[in-house]
């Protein structure tokens, strides 16, 4: 039994490394990474040195009452309320789940369904603006100095300021951060990997806030490591972002009381981002399959989140603005805007400069897991990161077209795929309605990211029939009406 | 402005490759193989292989306009098939049966199980079968490359020991004097003497097969343009060296050498372009090793125990047969573990 084990785990180490020569990795040695991903055009240069300006002062904002994963707020305020900015305007009891806060002062025009990325059609609290009476918020950055220090702040006391403001992780997932960092008695959490990867092409939100909010970003990392109770921390940032690096790692070195928070470069490769991949590259741990981080006793956030956190627990506001990076080759002027949660997509585009001509595809997000929206009044909520508006040239003409050709089952997509999973036996799986079939070769286990569908010669849309597999399989087990 | 909106799943980006650019990588990785064919068997090559593409294209436009579906020749995989068809047969079959060879290839090696990606077994090598399996003379004569001087002594089974010239135009390939000496238990030596030759392709055999120098700058390109991985051709040869080692440890006199059964025959044809066909070989790593290793084991096995000198064919048609079963037992573990497993 012994002997084959060890044959075992000799075999799969001799499989890592030559699997690991047959791929061109960008050739740096102190960078980690996980197997699998793939290498799609960075286009990072559109807004990479682009400044976070203010963004619009729109005339309405639509504050959707459900930005994360959990239980839907009720809404605490009525149709011609007066609303300030930075109050509390949705809540609920469940522990899952996030507060949600007005970013402006304004009247309450009415609650209505708004188009949401996720959910398709959610509730929205739709606040009418008053210009004069809003200039725009300055971020808080400038309120951290290098000599922050956290040992004025309890433990509960931050953990009470994460949940009151209502952060979530805005990575994209949107998970209740006050879940996140709630110490759990049965799996204690040992290390916290704070996410500064951004793998996603075009998106440059995270590398601006982490070069201008340094200071903001190292104070929230020390706030989250103590609500939650972890010693050592890990930066993790893809290695295309060498300033990142360095001003992140001299933020450290001046920062009192950062002993155990340590900078890891990784690999630039997609999805690098994934909270598994970036796991298994910096702790070399798998998080088992249909299971979550803190089950091997990690925390993992992203940097923006950490930036929430500082905000909310040293300057006590909510979780009301967000920087959002308007990009893509079909939008006038791109940049990195610091734009009120809630603002419409039309309205950021418009301020953008509007679209061009060319323009054929808006996306919440960017262009591996975003969503293609038609719907231009879709409110942008605390886990848009980007909007990113593409043109027939960086889709392909043949994927644009929708041109589909027979699966040759070159395995491309097992080879890809960050999950170790086989997307073309699902995808097709799914496309027969073999539901049983799809879950036999663990649908459920797939985070969507793209990968496959990115890398299939033939054009197969392998990440939509998953996706749709899943909803399937969801309303099968009664958990989505039909 | 928003007319042009559209949506999709995402992501909304993909790599430029597409089944056609993978087709004519095969193409170009055959070409080095295709040329030493017209080098070695002039006017043969010449009339042969554009016999079995243009008979493979044409079939498969009947078929699609039969089955009333659409035109699927922009994928190019008809013309592959019809190169790799032309490549495995004798140079001197004549026209017409290599245009049967070739719609039998594509119409019931492809079409009827609905075209590329949809059949079982590797198209080519079922016309193969088929023409073997009808004109057994014509795919067992062999002739001599034009390179090689047509006055000089062949040597065929029964000439080896006196060298006369019995007829000037055929010979026999390394492996059916191998066979020969396994069988009449005769020394086998002879083969050994022509494994140059078997590696630059001055030798008789199939059109494509004995130029085994050729085969394998074109199976380098495939690597190196990434449309082939290492395993099922490592596992092939690998399988078929050990077998034959094997044989030659056992009785140096009546095997040959493990380095000649790999240069001669379609071994590295198979190797490279044939075993490594994505659509009828396994998804998985494991499956490819297992694939690898079935061919490589079932070629030797025929080729030292069996009746017929060659068994490339049969091999990878009964591995193709099998693959679906290896695809089934070869299913990748998630990269958190299989969840079953981790409940318990």
């Amino acid at each position: 039994m012994n002997y084959k084990l060890q044959t075992k785990a000799k075999f799969s180490e001799s499989k890592t490394s030559l699997f690991s020569k047959r791929r061109r990795e960008p050739s740096h040695p102190a960078s980690v990474s996980f197997p699998g991903g793939t290498h799609p055009p960075g286009s990072k240069e559109l807004t990479r040195e682009s400044k976070i300006q203010p963004g619009p002062a729109g005339k309405q904002v639509a504050i959707m009452l459900s930005q994360h994963i959990g239980a839907i707020c009720e809404p605490l305020v009525e149709k011609k309320q007066q609303v300030q900015a930075g109050q509390k305007i949705g809540d609920c009891d469940a522990f899952v789940s996030a507060t949600v806060h007005s970013p402006v002062n304004g009247k309450v025009k009415e609650i209505a369904l708004r188009s949401h990325a996720v959910l398709g059609r959610g509730p929205a609290v739709i606040i009418e603006t008053e210009p004069e009476n809003n200039p725009p918020k300055q971020p808080c950055s400038a309120k951290f100095t290098s000599d922050f220090n956290d040992d004025s702040y309890s433990a509960e006391q931050i953990r009470y300021a994460v949940r009151q403001a209502g952060i979530v992780g805005m990575g994209g997932a949107g998970f209740p951060t006050s879940v996140k960092v709630e110490p759990n008695p049965k799996a204690p959490k040992e290390a916290m990997i704070v996410n500064g990867c951004e793998c996603e092409p075009y998106i440059t939100c995270d590398y601006r806030i982490m070069l201008e909010w340094t200071n903001q970003i190292v104070a929230g990392v020390k706030l989250a490591r103590k609500a939650a109770g972890c010693s050592e921390v890990f930066i993790g940032i893809e290695d295309n972002k060498p300033e990142a690096i360095e001003v992140m790692n001299t933020a450290l070195k001046t920062s009192a009381n950062s002993d155990g928070i340590k900078v890891v470069p990784v690999k630039t490769k997609y999805p690098q981002g994934g909270e598994r991949q970036l796991i298994k590259a910096i702790l070399k741990k798998d998080v088992p399959t249909g299971g979550i981080p803190p089950m091997i006793g990690v925390l993992v956030l992203n940097v923006a989140t950490t930036a929430a956190i500082a905000e909310a627990v040293v300057t006590d506001w909510p979780l009301t603005h967000r920087v959002v990076t308007v990009t893509g080759e079909g939008i006038v002027n791109p940049g990195n805007y610091y734009v009120p949660i809630g603002t419409s997509v039309a309205e950021l585009i418009e301020f953008c400069g509007g679209l061009r001509e060319e323009a054929v595809r808006i996306i919440l997000g960017g262009p591996m897991m975003g969503i293609a929206i038609a719907d231009l009044t879709t409110p942008t909520t605390k886990t848009t990161g980007a909007v990113t508006v593409l043109t027939e040239k960086q889709i392909g003409g043949a994927k644009f077209a929708g041109i589909q050709t027979p699966c040759i089952r070159c395995g491309r997509c097992l080879e890809a795929c960050p999950e170790h999973l086989n997307p073309t036996k699902i995808a097709h799986a799914v496309k027969n309605n073999l539901l049983d079939v799809a879950e036999s070769y663990y649908i459920s286990a797939c985070m969507e990211c793209g990968c496959c569908s990115y890398v299939c010669p033939a054009n197969i849309e392998l990440t939509g029939y998953i996706k749709t597999g899943k909803i399937l399989l969801a309303r099968q087990k009664k958990k989505i009406p039909q | 402005m928003l007319e042009n909106i559209t949506v999709s799943p995402s992501p909304h980006i993909s790599r430029p490759l597409s089944t056609r650019r993978v087709m004519i990588d095969v193409i170009i990785g055959l070409v080095p193989a295709v040329a030493a064919a017209g080098y070695y068997f002039r006017v043969y090559a010449l009339i042969l292989i554009p016999t079995c593409v243009i008979s493979a294209v044409a079939t498969e436009w009947l078929c699609n306009l039969i089955r009333k579906k659409p035109n699927s020749l922009g994928d190019f995989s008809a013309v592959v098939t019809g190169i790799i068809l032309a490549l495995s047969l004798p140079p001197g079959l004549p026209a017409w049966a290599a245009v049967i060879g070739s719609c039998f290839s594509i119409a019931i090696g492809k079409m009827v199980f609905g075209g590329l990606g949809a059949n079982i077994f590797n198209p080519a090598m079922v016309g193969r079968t088929f023409l073997t399996a009808c004109f057994g003379m014509l795919m067992t004569s062999w002739m001599v490359p034009a390179t090689v001087d047509s006055t000089m002594p062949k040597i065929a089974p029964t000439e080896v020991s006196t060298k006369t010239i019995v007829d000037a135009r055929t010979q026999a390939t390394p492996l059916a004097l191998s066979k020969q000496a396994i069988k009449s238990k005769s020394e086998a030596g002879v083969v050994n003497e022509q494994l140059e030759a078997t590696f630059t392709g001055g030798i008789g055999g199939c059109l494509g097969e004995t130029s085994a120098l050729a085969l394998l700058i074109g199976g380098i390109y495939l690597f190196v343009r990434r449309t082939i991985n290492f395993h099922i051709p490592l596992a092939v040869l690998a399988a078929a060296f050990v077998f034959a080692a094997i044989g030659y440890a056992v009785n140096p006199q009546a095997y040959i050498w493990p380095m000649s059964h790999l240069t001669s025959g379609g071994m590295l044809l198979c190797a490279f372009f044939i075993a490594t066909d994505p659509v009828t070989a396994p998804l998985t790593r494991k499956g490819m090793w297992i694939f690898g290793v079935g061919v490589g084991a079932i070629t030797m096995l025929i080729r030292i125990v069996g009746e017929y000198p060659e068994g490339i064919m049969y091999a990878v048609l009964l591995m193709n047969a099998v693959t679906p079963l290896i695809d089934r037992f070869c299913r990748l573990v998630p990269a958190g573990g299989r969840p079953e497993e981790i409940k318990n």
